[in-house]
């Protein structure tokens, strides 16, 4: 089974909704997952707000499984999804560079802010490209959320980095030579 | 290359602040408990049976890892318990055997059955396992210290036997938890470790030429930061009959930055994988080392001795001493 | 002091053949060995042979009579040298006297000055000669004619017993090696008969014809072994290569690992997976596999290592036996690392010590390091067989699993229990799996380095082995004809040996008692845990004489670090290669009872 091509695009309502649910899904799992690697690197802060983010992950999943309701999706293998980056637009990068332990609250939002600005870059090119004018209107609707989405969060991000203006100094600095 | 006596930092979780769920060891994980919209918040069956990263999470174990935020292992954690949700593989019939270092912490993470042994002694472990019981699907994880230097020697027997295997290096160049030593995969004039300040002035292992070299049937390359083509990998790997080699790009965050880079370095290897040897010879000259895909692939024949399933009858026999084992005897007797 | 006079073993002869390469003496020794147990005898065959590959100079050592054959004994009655090329290299293990008979083919040339020396009549005979005059005739077969005439074995046996060993080499090899042999036969002058001939016995009992590495490798099967992952290695191997093609015959397996650093490793991955699983090796290999041996203890994973053990330290001699891995059994494993060491008593006693090590590991979910030594693999006895036990074999799941501890809601694989026993799954078991570690853990198997899990695994893994009841077997208690219940009233004393030693050492005891003493013999099968207090009880207020084949002392040490031993214990500690005989240990016991201030009126 290969991996789609490029230029591939959204076929059906149904082939939408699985990416919807997917990309959801992946952003839940994945600041779930920096959520615990943050508290067992002592930054509850941090952890705090990638909990409140899986929260909201969760909750953008659960809307669009019930906008899906009974409608049979596609089963598609892992590598299978038509993204525009290498894997779910929130899936999140694991590399990212501004992923530290120490990393502040105003990197966090910074982090789910360029994922949430991901995710709609995606859905205005499904609506801009899927087949069918059906799926079109509702990666439209998606894209619209996904502003919403981030909207809050450069709100969120703007208060906090008035109220956090220095970067976190490291501490506790690899055992490197000087 | 020891485990240092402060290292484990694993605990059980305590309760998320948010109370959100999480996937229980050996327990199907449940999503969230209903707030407002009780039935909006239960994914379907239907859904469940179609969402890789929501099949995933019953892969998942409930311990936190250890890796530093950043690290390329996460990709793989990510990558493999998709492929297992992917090939719908019971969790009670896998086993994923490690070593020690960072990525050998990988079995606890995930919820089948485990086993994190010796320091370079994995892939022995496993054979024994999948001897012993062939119908599991055996992985094997390590990184590069591990598979490569103190277990050299075991990474080219495995190879050799052909032991359907699947063996994944996440190499990132480095002993981590010994805190940042060169290993053989380290440029030779990479002197950022104490204990080689001057670099280690040796040449490279070159992990793909030596795995053909020594008799590999699968080889494959993957980037930890391109976890959706890495899913793509494992699957074709565990499904490969024989050893199958996936040596996989897994930057460190802490003790190689600079590996940041490889994000623009990697590239799609040619279109198909090599299918003899001399093919495959003439693409390990040209490789670059930042070549993604299956690199090798070759059906021979596959290392099959195994254990029989042991049934009540045989234990039966065996308590009433009647059956091969008291012809074997019998071979004794004057 | 004088040592008490050597008594030749009435009832038991030692016969001998030497020869330079290709003579054959192994296989005139193999037909001898056959002929006994066709007389209804029993008999232990020990053989001798240089380090090359093929064409080396070898020996055999046969020694045989109506009873169980505990050791070498002392000295040869009757030697066949085919040739003298290489006497030199087994001089001092075949001791000749004046009461022996040597059997030299003067085609051979001069006699060696020892043989000489020593004042052994010698009879000419010329086996040479006599096998060219037949077709396919061999001088070993010739040999075997006269050497078996003189023990008096029945020709009618020896003619079995060729056909038995030769069979496969088809009828006119069989057929030519009986007409040298009946040649042989009539060489013999009645006049220098050792025994009287006896007869083929008409309802021979069923006896063992085995080795100590083919009875250490049923022990293994009957327990239920059915997976063997093994590195070759002298005198390990015959083990492994006799297991091959049995294990395939049971369902079961054996991998040729790439080092012993993999084989141990791959026991703890088929014991994981709930298939009882051993291996055999030998002192190099003992030390490779410690760290995996360790792994198996942190992990509480069920595995059998059998160290053959021979010469050391390092390659050492690696065809002779020593018990000098003792120290490595007990003390090699890093940190603290309770473990079952055991050791074989005697050749059929390898198939139950070695059954009771795989059992063991598998009830307490540990390691169990099975001592036996060349004298014992390599060698071979028609013997009486150790009856086989009709319990369900280890690795039976039901036997596992355990019950679920009413407090746990999950699944703990190392939950911390009275006895120490947690339940142990194999993958395949819903909802029980786990991630089985050696970083000390807490009851999950998450890794922890927290004091207190710490101290609590410690403890558990400990008292596994410390409460469990291991019965009578931990030691073979011998005390002669004495009645067991006033044994203990007149003990003077006690000759202490763990494993292949006990056979000179029972041997020693019958002597010193029919002298007159009150002798304990006591044969270590369990090295750990050391039954400490039934030791001392064994032992009560007698002397000890310890008695082992190293050259440090190694069991004496352990035992006095143990506190087991009274302090006016002594050692008798010898290196290998020359086998320990019973003559040695009368002397050393009978210096030690003549020193005693409370010695006998």
């Amino acid at each position: 089974m290969s991996a789609p091509s490029p230029d591939a695009v959204i076929e059906s309502v149904a082939e939408l909704l699985a990416h919807a649910l997917e990309l959801e899904y992946a952003s839940k799992a994945h600041y779930e997952q920096l959520a615990d690697s943050m508290n067992v690197h002592h930054n509850t802060a941090v952890a705090d707000l990638f909990c409140s983010f899986a929260t909201l992950s969760a909750d953008h999943a659960a809307a669009v499984a019930a906008r899906a309701g009974d409608t049979d999706l596609p089963r598609i293998p892992p590598w299978g999804f038509k993204w525009l980056c290498p894997d779910a637009p929130e899936g999140g990068d694991c590399l990212d560079p501004a992923l530290s332990y120490g990393m502040s609250t105003v990197q966090a939002l910074e982090v789910a802010l360029h994922n949430e600005r991901r995710s709609r870059a995606y859905y205005a090119h499904c609506a801009a490209s899927a087949a069918l004018p059906e799926a079109r209107r509702l990666a439209a609707d998606m894209a619209a959320e996904a502003a919403e989405h981030i909207a809050l969060l450069e709100q969120m991000l703007a208060d906090e980095r008035r109220r956090h203006r220095d970067t976190p100094d490291d501490l506790d600095p690899p055992h490197v030579p000087a | 290359m020891h485990e240092p006596s402060d290292q484990s930092l694993e605990a059980a979780s305590p309760p998320r602040p948010s109370g959100k769920p999480q996937a229980q060891r050996g327990k199907q994980a449940q999503p969230t408990p209903p707030a407002r919209e009780p039935s909006a918040r239960q994914p379907s069956p239907r859904h469940r049976a179609s969402i890789p990263s929501l099949r995933a999470q019953i892969y998942k174990s409930h311990i936190k890892p250890v890796w530093c935020p950043g690290c390329g292992h996460f990709g793989v954690l990510a990558a493999l318990t998709k492929t297992l949700a992917h090939l719908e593989l019971p969790p009670e019939r896998v086993a994923v055997v490690s070593g020690i270092g960072c990525s050998s912490r990988l079995p606890a993470y995930l919820a089948v059955h485990g086993f994190h042994g010796l320091h370079g002694r994995a892939l022995p472990l496993a054979a024994g396992l999948k001897s012993a019981r062939p119908e599991l699907t055996v992985i094997v994880a390590g990184g590069d210290g591990d598979g490569f230097s103190i277990g050299g020697n075991h990474f080219l027997h495995a190879c050799r036997r052909n032991q359907d295997l699947t063996y994944i290096v996440m190499d990132n160049e480095v002993y981590g938890m010994t805190k940042g030593q060169a290993s053989p995969t380290t440029q030779p004039d990479w002197c950022r470790s104490k204990l080689t300040p001057q670099g280690t002035g040796i040449r490279r292992f070159q992990p793909a030429a030596i795995a053909l070299a020594a008799g590999a049937s699968f080889i494959a390359r993957g980037f930890a930061g391109a976890p959706a083509g890495l899913t793509r990998l494992l699957a074709a790997a565990i499904e490969h009959p024989g050893f199958a080699f996936v040596h996989v790009l897994s930057p460190c965050r802490t003790f190689r930055p600079e590996q940041q880079h490889w994000k623009q370095q990697v590239h799609p290897c040619e279109l198909e994988p090599a299918q003899d040897l001399a093919q495959a010879a003439a693409l390990m000259q040209r490789d670059d080392g930042m070549a993604l895909g299956i690199l090798f692939r070759q059906r021979i024949p596959v290392y099959a001795a195994g254990v029989a399933p042991i049934t009540e009858q045989a234990l039966r026999q065996i308590a009433a001493h009647s059956g091969a084992l008291a012809e074997i005897e019998a071979e004794l007797c004057r | 002091m004088h040592p008490p006079a050597l008594r030749p073993t009435a009832s038991q002869l030692a016969l001998a053949v030497t020869g330079a390469g290709g003579s054959g003496a192994v296989t005139a020794g193999l037909i001898l060995l056959e002929a006994v147990a066709a007389a209804g005898l029993q008999g232990l065959l020990r053989r001798s042979a240089g380090p090359q590959i093929r064409g080396g100079e070898s020996a055999a050592l046969l020694r045989f009579g109506p009873d169980p054959v505990l050791c070498a004994g002392d000295r040869c009655d009757l030697l066949a040298a085919l040739d003298w090329d290489n006497h030199a290299r087994f001089a001092d293990e075949i001791p000749l006297d004046k009461a022996s008979l040597v059997l030299a083919d003067p085609a051979a040339g001069a006699l060696p000055d020892a043989v000489v020396a020593s004042g052994a009549k010698v009879r000419h005979m010329e086996f040479r000669a006599n096998a060219r005059q037949r077709s396919g005739g061999r001088a070993n077969m010739v040999a075997v004619g006269a050497l078996g005439a003189l023990a008096g074995l029945p020709l009618r046996a020896l003619l079995d017993g060729a056909a038995r060993t030769l069979g496969a080499k088809g009828d006119a090899v069989v057929s030519g090696a009986q007409a040298c042999i009946g040649a042989g036969h009539a060489l013999a002058d009645p006049a220098d008969l050792l025994r009287e001939t006896c007869d083929i016995d008409p309802h021979p009992r069923v006896r063992w014809h085995i080795n100590g590495n083919e009875a250490a490798g049923l022990g293994a099967l009957r327990a239920g072994v059915r997976f063997v992952a093994a590195y070759p290695i002298t005198p390990a191997s015959e083990m492994l290569e006799w297991l091959a093609p049995r294990l395939e015959r049971l369902g079961g397996t054996l991998l040729q690992a790439e080092d012993e650093l993999a084989s141990v490793n791959m026991l703890i991955g088929s014991a994981f997976g709930g298939v009882p699983a051993l291996t055999a090796t030998s002192g190099p290999g003992l030390s490779l596999m410690l760290e995996g041996i360790g792994l198996a203890v942190a992990s509480e994973t069920p595995i059998v290592v059998v160290d053959v053990m021979r010469g050391g330290p390092s390659t050492g001699i690696p065809t002779k036996s020593e018990q000098s891995d003792l120290n490595a059994a007990l003390y090699g494993l890093h940190g603290d690392a309770p473990h079952l060491v055991l050791a074989a008593l005697d050749i059929a006693d390898c198939t139950h010590t070695v059954a009771w090590a795989v059992r063991l590991a598998w009830r307490l979910q540990t390691a169990a390091i099975v001592l036996s030594d060349q004298s014992l693999g390599q060698s071979r006895a028609v013997c009486e067989p150790v009856a086989p036990d009709l319990r369900r074999p280890a690795g039976d799941a039901t036997a596992l699993r355990g019950p679920l501890l009413a407090s746990d809601a999950v699944y703990r694989r190392y939950a911390v229990t009275a006895d120490g026993i947690s339940p142990m799954s194999v993958p395949g078991e819903t909802g029980r799996t786990y991630t089985a570690d050696g970083l000390e853990h807490d009851p999950e198997g998450t890794p922890s380095s927290r004091a207190a899990d710490h101290a609590t695994q410690l403890d558990k893994r400990q008292r596994k082995l410390m409460t469990f009841d291991f019965g009578p077997d931990w030691a073979e208690i011998l005390d002669g004809d004495h009645d067991p219940a006033q044994a203990d009233a007149g003990l003077r004393l006690c000759l202490l040996s763990f494993g292949a030693l006990r056979g000179a050492v029972v041997e020693a005891a019958e002597r010193l008692r029919a002298d007159g003493w009150d002798v304990r013999s006591i044969a270590l099968r369990l090295l750990a845990p050391l039954q400490c207090e039934a030791l001392r009880a064994a032992i009560g207020q007698a002397l000890v004489l310890v008695v082992e084949q190293n050259h440090g002392a190694q069991l004496f040490h352990y035992l006095h670090a143990e506190q087991a031993l009274p302090a006016a214990a002594r050692s008798l500690a010898r290196p290998g290669p020359l086998p320990l005989r019973p003559g040695e240990i009368v002397a050393a016991a009978a210096q030690l009872l003549a020193e005693d201030p409370h010695a006998r009126a």
